[in-house]
């Protein structure tokens, strides 16, 4: 075991073992597509994914020693859904300038191209992050309310009111939803 | 009805995360900026410290000498009384000599009256000499310096000539 290592440079970097270093690299590199999944789906943005994952990552770096041998992708990812719906995220967020509105590349939809799944799509980025991110914990990683309320930090009640939001939202934002059943 | 819509969010997601960004090195940018973030926290710190030093180094000092009016203030209050305590002081020491009754004055004159308080405003400089009486008690022998000092000039004239061997030829004036 050579400790010498460091992560980052030698001024500010924080000194770890080099077999620890190639673990940290292997777990960011297998599970970054599923995490890059989740970051996608909370923030409905390509390039805001990728700033989300990284600074969840960033954030976990400096804990990489203690969370280890514990649950580092469950780390990660509660990171990941407390900083989706951060007060200084948001406030960054609130300040940048989107030069796209429609940010979503213009392609041929995956998933066959009904009009249901396209305005259902649209009406999920309508959504605020906080309702977003219970959206996505509740019906994309199927997690009990309990279970949500625990990797975001607040009560159940919260949980059940922020989903409530969400789907009422997402039904006034597709009142024709009954047609487009139909017509599909 | 909402079984469906349920439904129909869970597919829409699913459907929306294969769109997922393929990205790669993540962590060497992750690293820089757990870089980028701790030298933010030091030069924070830092600048946090530094102005909490000069903030709190005016109200320090500020609060020490509180008790007392700064130094060049003028307060007529302070005056009068400082002559009153440099007499009563050495007034005892000298008392034999000639203060000695205005020091028995003095102390309830400038408490009393402000009259008094002249009197021993002069024994003040009387005071002056009684503290260097004990140093100048050699001014006894001054009586006989009192003759000689005019004299050492008038007398040395003509020493003058040894005076190259030894010019503080002290004795010669003795002589």
């Amino acid at each position: 075991m050579t400790w010498g290592v460091c992560i980052g440079d030698n001024e500010t970097g924080w000194w770890v073992d080099e077999d620890e270093r190639a673990r940290l690299a292997e777990f960011v590199a297998s599970r970054t597509p599923a995490l890059m999944r989740v970051a996608y789906l909370l923030t409905g943005n390509r390039n805001a994914a990728e700033d989300l994952f990284q600074s969840a990552l960033a954030r976990t770096i400096p804990k990489w020693g203690s969370i280890r041998h514990a649950d580092p992708e469950g780390y990660l990812r509660v990171v990941m859904y407390r900083e989706q719906v951060s007060w200084w995220r948001r406030l960054r967020r609130w300040r940048e300038t989107p030069l796209n509105p429609a940010d979503e590349p213009v392609g041929a939809d995956p998933s066959g191209g009904s009009d249901v799944r396209l305005a259902m799509r649209a009406a999920l980025r309508h959504l605020p992050p906080a309702q977003r991110t219970v959206v996505v914990l509740r019906y994309y990683e199927d997690l009990p309310e309990a279970r949500v309320a625990e990797l975001l930090g607040c009560s159940v009640g919260t949980v059940r009111s922020r989903t409530h939001r969400a789907v009422t939202r997402l039904r006034e934002l597709l009142p024709e939803i009954e047609l487009l059943e139909v017509r599909r | 009805m909402t079984d469906s819509f349920e439904h129909l969010i869970r597919s829409t997601l699913t459907d929306l995360a294969e769109e997922a960004p393929i990205v790669h090195d993540q962590l060497s940018r992750a690293e820089r900026r757990v870089r980028n973030r701790r030298r933010a926290t030091v030069t924070m710190g830092a600048l946090g410290t530094l102005a909490a030093i000069l903030i709190a180094t005016p109200l320090a000092l500020a609060g020490t000498g509180s008790d007392q009016p700064r130094p060049a203030a003028p307060n007529p209050a302070v005056e009068p009384n400082l002559p009153a305590p440099t007499p009563s002081g050495p007034a005892v020491e000298p008392g034999p000599v000639a203060p000695s009754p205005p020091g028995v004055p003095g102390r309830p004159g400038p408490r009393v009256e402000p009259g008094p308080p002249g009197v021993p405003g002069r024994p003040g400089p009387t005071v002056e000499p009684s503290p260097s009486g004990p140093i100048a008690v050699p001014g006894v022998p001054g009586v006989p310096g009192g003759a000689p000092a005019p004299g050492v000039p008038g007398r040395p004239g003509p020493t003058v000539k040894p005076s190259p061997s030894e010019p503080v030829a002290v004795p010669s004036p003795a002589a």
